[in-house]
């Protein structure tokens, strides 16, 4: 009788979870919010139809679906199934569906990435949609950067959608209670003022701050800045800070020079030295600043709808740090390619949907990054789109454009190991760097 | 004996020897369709990858030259890859040694005649039909040094909070926590059935003689588990050296290189940097290590059971 009871209570338990997971998403997270973006969404039902891949995995994907529901409601012969997949694993699998000859119809990637697929001869050269081959998208709406990062060996690959790039969230009121002013003008610009403002807003659990003679640095209830938040992207801004450059024009690796050195030791120093930092690792970023106990965190573009819409903090963009001799700042392009294998007739069907696209680049704003067209760029409302303004004026002043190479990933994925070592007091800055150099140094050569 | 009946005869003694023959026949007829999947989807794939491992094979490069041994050459001069070996053998060890005993002790406790066993039984195995994705989630948060659970029970003692995944000394026992607490519900069942393959008048016999239970485990049940014991560690250590899943998921490698495994390597090889000339290299020297691993575990362990 218990065996049967047994027996019989496992196997409702058993279809108890089935049915618990075979429950729609959409009803389980009915009152949920914000709702997860869809990783495969289906715009429209026309019989033109449109395969797009891209890595918008943030609040950027929403807003790129919404941009897409609207094309298919004004075009109603289009449709478009956009499939999200995160960066890395969209260059792999890109990769292997240009091997079966099954790429997508349309696929946004970095800028970066475009010399690789280029190289490769599978993506379809767009010069004659620009004006200057006959085509309707004006590249001197674009910063000459921006142009220069479409293109690889003199063909134009891409067309831009984006410049998204370094800059800074603050918490306000951290700011506010450490009597800092919270005008991004008043940002200091060198490594000292910016170490003493941060040790202002670094406190422990007694609320000393770290410039106090009796801050506790083991008990630290709020830190000032993070430096585990993509380390590598604030290192190549700090390299250009300090005149440095990933790599020479005699195609050497340089992140072991002296500026490279100084970049790395500095961020090292903000952890170890100055107490305003946790290492690296085991330190969620994001949500130590959504949970109140970061003042300032190095992010992106991409931070405004998940500062505004997934916390509760009072926060304002603020331009990149500047920890050397001069201003600088990363920045990347969100690149539309076609696979060298459409047809003419799928190649017009994308075309169409750039050109709404391209059109909308202010409703693309919406997602936080800062429109490619310099037009579009003009149009924002200061009201609704200041942290797109200010980091935008900080790409077009003195941003440093992500690095183009035939083997830019396996070169970060190189470099990135050592960054993450040395921040975690696991390596020296110098041996970190010069086993990064070292390594990058072989795979640029085998590259060329 | 006339002449037909020694016709019929010997008719039916080559009908003996073709019935042989039909019934080889029939065998490898059974066989075929399973052989032919194997052979085209595991045995050419595995000569495929020896063979591209002598090549600068880059996956979209039209231009694939034959270089010799030299992917093999650059192998042992890669420090990430001993790096990735040494890191992987910790992980294996920690792992196959903990899921065993942890699956042991649970396949022990639920095959006692107690109330709900079948339910603790289930309760048990469920871990096992999560994905590695699901898994590495749940076990991030808990695992988290700011917000997570473990470290938050650990405040009730007045522990400080510990850097599960970010200390280097820490990560890979975390991810080996991880995976036993993940995987042990499989090896619980093997060692369920081998315990229920015991005659049960063995240890009979030990009561009579005044064993304990101890007794009883440490001279019965352990030594003719030794074949289970062979088959879960075998298991084991070919399924955990090869993991990937809980570094990508869970640590991305690091801090520093301090988990990466030689599958999350292979991974970049191939995947990141797209050589898939050296990765195929690696996941050949991956196979051959792989292969005498498991020869040493059935020396030591294939000793014969009779019982």
């Amino acid at each position: 009788m218990v065996k049967r009871l047994s027996l019989m209570f496992t196997l409702a338990l058993l279809v108890t979870m089935m049915l618990v997971m075979s429950i729609p998403t959409s009803i389980v997270a009915q009152d949920a919010e914000p709702e997860p973006t869809p990783i495969v969404g289906a715009f429209g039902g026309g019989e033109t139809k449109i395969s797009y891949w891209n890595g918008l995995t943030g609040s950027d994907g929403v807003t790129m679906n919404e941009m897409l529901a609207q094309f298919a409601m004004e075009n109603p012969e289009f449709e478009v199934t956009s499939e999200i997949i995160p960066w890395n694993t969209l260059y792999a699998k890109l990769q292997a569906a240009f091997v079966a000859n099954q790429p997508p119809d349309l696929v946004l990637m970095h800028a970066s990435e475009v010399p690789q697929f280029a190289s490769f001869g599978v993506v379809m050269d767009l010069g004659p949609w620009y004006t200057s081959g006959g085509g309707w998208f004006d590249e001197t709406d674009i910063s000459e950067i921006t142009y220069a990062g479409m293109k690889y060996q003199g063909v134009t690959y891409g067309l831009p959608l984006d410049n998204h790039g370094r800059g800074l969230w603050i918490n306000t009121d951290m700011f506010d209670a450490a009597g800092i002013d919270t005008d991004p003008s008043t940002a200091p610009d060198n490594y000292e003022d910016w170490v003493s403002l941060l040790q202002a807003l670094t406190l422990d659990v007694n609320g000393n701050n770290a410039a106090d003679p009796d801050f506790d640095s083991e008990n630290v209830v709020q830190w000032g800045y993070v430096v585990g938040e993509w380390p590598r992207v604030n290192f190549l801004s700090a390299l250009a800070q300090h005149g440095g450059e990933l790599v020479s024009a005699d195609e050497q690796i340089t992140v072991n020079s002296d500026a490279g050195i100084a970049a790395l030791q500095q961020a090292v120093d903000l952890v170890y030295e100055y107490n305003v930092s946790p290492p690296p690792a085991g330190f969620d970023t994001w949500q130590g600043f959504a949970s109140g106990s970061v003042a300032v965190i190095p992010t992106g573009t991409w931070f405004r709808n998940f500062a505004v819409d997934q916390t509760d903090i009072n926060g304002m963009a603020w331009p990149q740090v500047q920890f050397g001799e001069q201003p600088g700042t990363w920045f990347g392009i969100h690149t539309f390619l076609l696979p060298a294998s459409s047809t003419p007739e799928k190649a017009a069907a994308v075309e169409t949907l750039l050109k709404w696209i391209s059109a909308n680049q202010v409703t693309w704003a919406g997602s936080g990054q800062v429109p490619a067209l310099l037009s579009a760029q003009a149009a924002l409302d200061p009201v609704n789109y200041p942290s797109n303004i200010l980091l935008g004026q900080t790409f077009s002043d003195y941003g440093v454009l992500d690095y183009q190479s035939t083997a830019v990933q396996e070169m970060y994925a190189a470099l990135d190991p050592e960054l993450d070592a040395a921040l975690n007091n696991l390596s020296s800055v110098e041996d970190a760097l010069n086993d990064a150099a070292e390594r990058m140094q072989q795979v640029l050569d085998r590259a060329m | 004996m006339s002449a037909n009946q020694r016709a019929r005869l010997t008719a039916a003694s080559r009908f003996s020897i073709s019935l042989k023959t039909r019934e080889i026949l029939a065998a490898y007829t059974f066989l075929a369709p399973f052989m032919v999947f194997f052979m085209i989807f595991v045995v050419r794939a595995v000569v495929e990858a020896v063979r591209m491992s002598f090549y600068d094979w880059h996956i979209l490069r039209p231009s694939r030259p034959y270089i010799g041994i030299e992917n093999y050459i650059e192998l042992i001069n890669d420090n990430v890859w001993w790096i990735a070996l040494q890191n992987t053998i910790v992980f294996t060890a920690l792992t196959v040694v903990g899921t065993t005993i942890v699956a042991l002790a649970a396949a022990v406790a639920v095959t006692r005649p107690i109330r709900g066993q079948n339910f603790f039984r289930v309760l048990l195995y469920t871990p096992s039909l999560l994905s590695v994705g699901a898994v590495g989630l749940i076990w991030v948060w808990l695992l988290n040094t700011q917000f997570g659970i473990v470290n938050y029970g650990l405040s009730f003692i007045g522990a400080r909070p510990v850097n599960w995944l970010g200390d280097p000394g820490l990560v890979i026992p975390s991810l080996s926590l991880t995976s036993i607490w993940w995987g042990f519900g499989f090896p619980m069942l093997i060692f369920i059935a081998g315990l229920q393959g015991i005659p049960e008048q063995l240890y009979e016999a030990a009561r009579i003689d005044g064993g304990s239970s101890t007794d009883l485990f440490w001279h019965i049940t352990l030594p003719l588990l030794r074949p289970t014991i062979l088959f879960v560690t075998v298991t084991g250590v070919i399924s955990h050296f090869q993991v990937y899943g809980q570094p990508f998921i869970m640590t991305n490698g690091g801090p520093g290189r301090s988990s990466y495994s030689l599958i999350f390597y292979l991974y970049q090889i191939a995947w990141t940097a797209f050589r898939m000339g050296y990765g195929a290299a690696v996941a050949v020297c991956i196979a051959v290590i792989m292969a005498a691993l498991t020869s040493v575990q059935f020396l030591v362990l294939s000793r014969r059971i009779e019982y």
